[in-house]
């Protein structure tokens, strides 16, 4: 645990981090105003630092209604279906690639194959006939990115998988009688973690803003609820005359990428065999 | 710069009128006539044939290449185009008489030829995307070379407001249509240069044609520029002379950049939001009485439309025939709150179903409703559902507010009226059914403008009170210019026409 | 090596062949009538039937994908519904823009991501490589249509250095190139930063200064060979975004390419357009993906197949 918090890159993106979750969470009590309800006559103010009316430190929407409190009401949504999303796409992804690396044959060929057709389909489509079946909801919304995402791991993955099991300490390891499963958790998933870790964090954005795209497009979440991708949405009509609305949920998207960048880099650095500084 | 130039011109076009007939009309018009015009439109052109689409985008860009019978001018009067006169002789026929002395790009005439194979070709080919307006149409019959005989199956009233949307093609068309819409003739102010498919169109002048003096500028570029954005920016950015379909919120930025104009006309379209008259909500009048006393229509013209839309009096809006005065509804919550409390309606669950990106700000609109509703104690369930979905899901019934409009297409209420307010029409929508509704329509049939604007009048003091829809505004259309382009007129159809338009 | 090729050739036509069905059946089953886009909002339910079955909509599936088939072979996509062309003109009137604008935005990728990233590994926990992680960062989370506008109304609208949209010579290529290759950048940054780092943590130290060879050559020859595959495995799949993918970048700046042309047409339900790009670029992806995998051993000779 000290080593954990020896690594600064660690400390910091998992405070960040920290500090995104708790405010989302906390959101009723941290502010008051309603995220959903609109306010006429005090549409499109700009934040109070840039000449808005006091009360609204981020400045209020195209129906006046506070943007801090649909910046935060809406992390709760993001947060956890970006996070989901990328943890299923993740999670599927490496168990897929793994089992068509060590496999191989003819498993690895239906899987590559089968990933290859998946990749010939815009994602729009694949939502589009996702949510025909069982209706724009949340699970359908997770299904889609997740959908969207597994194949970059599982080919990560598999490629890894391919050098490694061929490495002569690794081919020594098996006559000496080391079963599979050993293999893979000492030698292959260490060093897949690198490229997996990277990967992950960067896909927590591209979620968000996929959701912003499918969302917008009638595929996702539907308003007046919040969601950073919504807020998204709806300021990407407003960034000539009120830059706020689409900027704010975006600079929030990059604390959290940040964030999740620092923590999967010092994770990384932490965990990997043969890394040592 | 400027200045030169100008008196260049005056100095050659007044040198002209002096040596009179040596100049003649065709020199002056060569020389008034310069520049490239790039304008910037929000819809795609779908195709290059006047009789294969029903949208108002490509009925705009089109009537550059072609010319049709007639006109509809910004005041709402029909005026001749390629006919020179019309009229109707009895309840089911009209004649047509056409100008004469026009041609075609390629130089063949433009005769009684060309009008029985245009209007033959949208009846008789169902494949057409307008053929089913013309499927009233019993017989074309060619009187002389410039008369033609129209005899319809029942009476067909709004046929010269169809034909305002249907360009002349040449009869020698028939037979290869594939080529001939790969490079198309007609009779227009510009010919046809090329067309990438849902990019842009171009087009140059026609120097023949028929009306003097006209078009203004040598060349004519139609963009398609779908985001909002980004036609902006390419107006503010002094790369494009107009772009049509402004918001409200961005009237004041574009206002804000030297050298454009904005300008804005109320245009001939009504919002409707139709009920679904089969379900609970709709079916109970009481439930629809009081959604419209909730809904605080003048609050959502103010604040959300910036002032750019206008309170409505009668489902048919301002510029086609059957307009009246009805006044307007009111905004009363507390009764609405009265009349489902004694209704019996603790609460009630609306889904309101909009197709994504069909109207400006729709989707803050249905939010604002769904709060106005709130406040009365109906829940508001928002489904922005893409294009296709959302149709399928109203054909199934699968909604009960539906976030629709009506723009004028063509410029008069029959055909919207035949659609949505017979049995028939409404089965697979809203489910609508009133035989007295349905007789006037048919009443209101007739050539006779007055009996038309009586039978409409009627029609509409029934749904007025019956509420079967929502009707919350009439939209404004609002266009923005560079100040470089000269004579345009906003037009209340939102059409972009650039035939008198000149570039300083 | 070769049984390999034949291998994987002949899979390539299976998975097309997959697709090609896969697709024309979402399409058919999905909710969607083409006609009823075509046709205004309340034309008879008379002429959306009569349109349909003019579209050949009206047929049993099987049937349809016969006579798909059957003209596919003969190079005929079909018409589009939409446009009432050729669906492969319509289609192959976009190659242009779209091949220009994913070749720029890949060369950006590769040349400033891959800089960014050796720099960053190099001079790990220096000024360049916070910033090197600031940009990589921005590049990811700030959104494609954010970044375009912001160009846009930049260098388009106040400064007027370039064109706003549109597609016509060199400098409308260099907004939406930069838009689009900010994502795909960011991330062979730090796949390159950290696929180095683990490498300079080993080898370099093992071998090369040993050999006492000079600090560059180390890195360039020994580090970049390694970080490779994890990158070409992205790039690969970044071909494909940037294909297909592109249609916010190319909705912002009125790019006439592929990306729209697809998404547009699934909104419409123009079958054949949609039918006739899924299965081009499933055909690319199948070539590009088979190509990568070949790199795969040239590179690295320790993988092997079969």
């Amino acid at each position: 645990m000290s080593r954990l918090l020896r690594q600064p890159m660690i400390v910091v993106g998992g405070l960040l981090l920290v500090a995104v979750i708790v405010a989302s969470a906390a959101a009723p009590w941290l502010v008051a105003a309603d995220p959903i309800k609109p306010v006429f006559g005090q549409r499109l103010q700009p934040p109070r630092g840039l000449g808005g009316a006091a009360g609204h430190p981020l400045g209020t929407d195209n129906l006046g209604r506070d943007i801090l409190a649909r910046l935060l009401y809406g992390g709760r949504i993001s947060l956890v279906l970006a996070a989901g999303a990328v943890a299923l796409a993740a999670g599927a992804g490496v168990v897929i690639g793994l089992a068509a690396g060590l496999v191989g044959g003819r498993l690895d060929a239906l899987v590559m194959r089968l990933a290859d057709v998946q990749l010939a389909f815009p994602v729009i489509m694949l939502a589009i006939a996702i949510v025909a079946v069982v209706g724009t909801s949340p699970a359908a919304l997770v299904s889609v990115l997740a959908l969207s995402g597994w194949v970059l791991y599982a080919r990560t993955v598999r490629a890894a998988v391919l050098t490694i099991r061929r490495l002569d300490y690794v081919e020594a390891a098996r006559t000496l009688g080391a079963g599979d499963l050993r293999v893979v958790a000492v030698h292959i998933l260490p060093n897949t973690l690198a490229p997996i870790l990277v990967l992950g964090s960067s896909q927590f954005a591209t979620m968000v803003l996929l959701e912003s795209g499918l969302s917008f497009l009638g595929l996702g979440l539907q308003p007046p609820q919040p969601s950073w991708g919504l807020m998204l949405a709806e300021g990407r009509d407003y960034l000539s005359n009120a830059w706020w609305l689409a900027t704010v949920p975006g600079i929030a998207i990059s604390l959290v990428v940040l964030g999740a960048n620092l923590l999967g880099d010092g994770l990384r650095d932490l965990l990997d065999p043969r890394l040592r500084q | 710069m400027e200045k030169p130039r100008l008196s260049r011109r005056r100095f050659l076009l007044g040198s002209g009128a002096v040596l009179g007939v040596a100049a003649g009309p065709r020199a002056a018009r060569a020389q008034a006539r310069r520049g490239h015009v790039i304008a910037g439109l929000s819809e795609r052109m779908l195709t290059l044939d006047p009789a294969n689409h029903y949208s108002i985008s490509s009925t705009s860009v089109l009537r550059h290449v072609y010319d049709p019978l007639l006109d509809v001018t910004n005041d709402d009067k029909f005026v001749p185009a390629l006919a020179e006169s019309w009229k109707p002789v009895n309840n089911t026929t009209w004649r047509f008489t056409l100008r004469k002395g026009v041609r075609f790009h390629d130089g063949t005439p433009f005769t009684a030829d060309s009008v029985l194979f245009t209007l033959k070709r949208v009846r008789d080919n169902t494949k057409l995307i307008k053929s089913f307006v013309y499927q009233d149409l019993e017989d074309v019959r060619k009187d002389d070379d410039y008369t033609v005989t129209v005899t319809t199956k029942r009476p067909f009233g709004s046929l010269p407001a169809h034909l305002t949307m249907l360009g002349m093609l040449p009869p020698g068309a028939a037979g290869n249509e594939d080529a001939f819409f790969g490079k198309p003739v007609g009779t227009g102010p510009f010919r046809f240069v090329s067309w990438t498919h849902g990019d842009h169109v171009d087009l140059e002048a026609n120097a023949k044609y028929w009306k003097p003096a006209l078009p203004k500028v040598e060349k004519l570029t139609v963009r398609f520029i779908p985001e909002l954005s980004t036609r902006a920016a390419a107006l503010r950015a002094a790369e494009i002379h107009v772009i049509d379909r402004v918001w409200p919120d961005m009237v004041s930025t574009l206002r804000a950049t030297p050298g454009i104009k904005v300008l804005d006309m109320p245009a001939v379209e009504a919002q409707r939001w139709h009920f679904q008259l089969a379900r609970e909500a709709g079916k109970d009048p009481r439930i629809r009485k009081a959604v419209s006393l909730a809904i605080d229509r003048n609050t959502i013209i103010k604040e959300l439309l910036l002032g750019y839309a206008r309170p409505v009096v009668s489902p048919i809006p301002p510029g086609l025939i059957g307009h009246t005065n009805l006044g307007q509804k009111p905004y009363d919550p507390d009764k609405a709150r009265a009349i489902l409390k004694q209704a019996g309606y603790q609460t009630l669950t609306l889904d309101f179903v909009l197709m994504k990106d069909l109207y400006p700000k729709q989707l803050e609109i249905a939010q604002a409703v769904a709060a106005m509703l709130s406040e009365v104690g109906i829940k508001v369930s928002i489904r922005n559902l893409e294009i296709a979905t959302a149709r399928e899901q109203r054909t199934a019934g699968n909604y009960d507010l539906f976030f629709s409009g009506w723009a004028h297409m063509p410029h008069d209420p029959d055909w919207y009226f035949g659609q949505w307010f017979t049995r028939a029409g409404a089965e697979k929508l809203t489910r609508f059914s009133d035989p007295r509704v349905e007789q006037l329509i048919a009443e209101g049939r007739v050539p006779d403008p007055k009996v038309r604007q009586q039978k409409y009048e009627e029609i509409e003091k029934i749904l007025w009170e019956d509420e079967p829809e929502i009707w919350p505004y009439y939209s404004v259309a609002i266009y923005a210019i560079s100040d470089k382009l000269r004579n345009f007129e906003a037009r209340r159809d939102y059409y972009v026409l650039l035939h008198e338009v000149g570039i300083a | 090596m070769r049984s390999y090729l034949v291998t994987r050739i002949w899979q390539s036509a299976v998975t097309l062949v997959g697709v090609s069905i896969l697709v024309f059946v979402i399409l058919r089953v999905v909710p969607g009538d083409p006609a009823k886009m075509l046709l205004p909002e309340g034309a008879p339910q008379s002429a959306v039937d009569e349109l349909n079955r003019h579209l050949g909509l009206r047929e049993p599936l099987w049937v349809q994908y016969g006579i798909f088939l059957r003209s596919v072979v003969r190079g005929d996509f079909g018409q589009s519904f939409q446009y009432r062309s050729p669906a492969l003109r319509v289609v192959v009137e976009r190659v242009p823009a779209t091949i220009q604008l994913a070749l720029t935005a890949m060369a950006l990728t590769v040349l400033v991501g891959v800089s960014i990233g050796i720099v960053a590994a190099v001079r790990q926990g220096s000024a360049y490589d916070y910033a090197g992680t600031v940009l990589a960062v921005l590049g990811q989370s700030l959104p494609n249509f954010w970044l375009g506008i912001m160009l846009m109304l930049l260098f388009g609208v106040t400064l007027r250095w370039l064109p706003t949209s549109g597609f016509h010579g060199w400098q409308s290529l260099v907004l939406p190139s930069v838009t689009l290759a900010a994502f795909p950048t960011a991330l062979v940054a730090r796949l390159t930063r950290s696929s180095l780092l683990e490498i300079l943590g080993q080898e370099y130290i093992r071998t090369g200064r040993a050999k006492g060879l000079g600090e560059p050559r180390v890195v360039l020859r020994h580090a970049l060979k390694n970080a490779t595959i994890p990158l070409l495995t992205v790039l690969g799949l970044q071909i494909g975004t940037l294909l297909g993918g592109a249609v916010i970048t190319e909705s912002i700046f009125a790019w006439p390419g592929m990306g729209k042309l697809v998404v547009d047409a699934i909104f419409f339900r123009d079958f054949p357009v949609v039918q006739t790009i899924l299965i081009l670029s499933a055909t690319i992806f199948v070539v590009i993906n088979l190509f990568v995998d070949l790199l795969y051993t040239v590179i690295d000779p320790r993988i092997r197949y079969g």
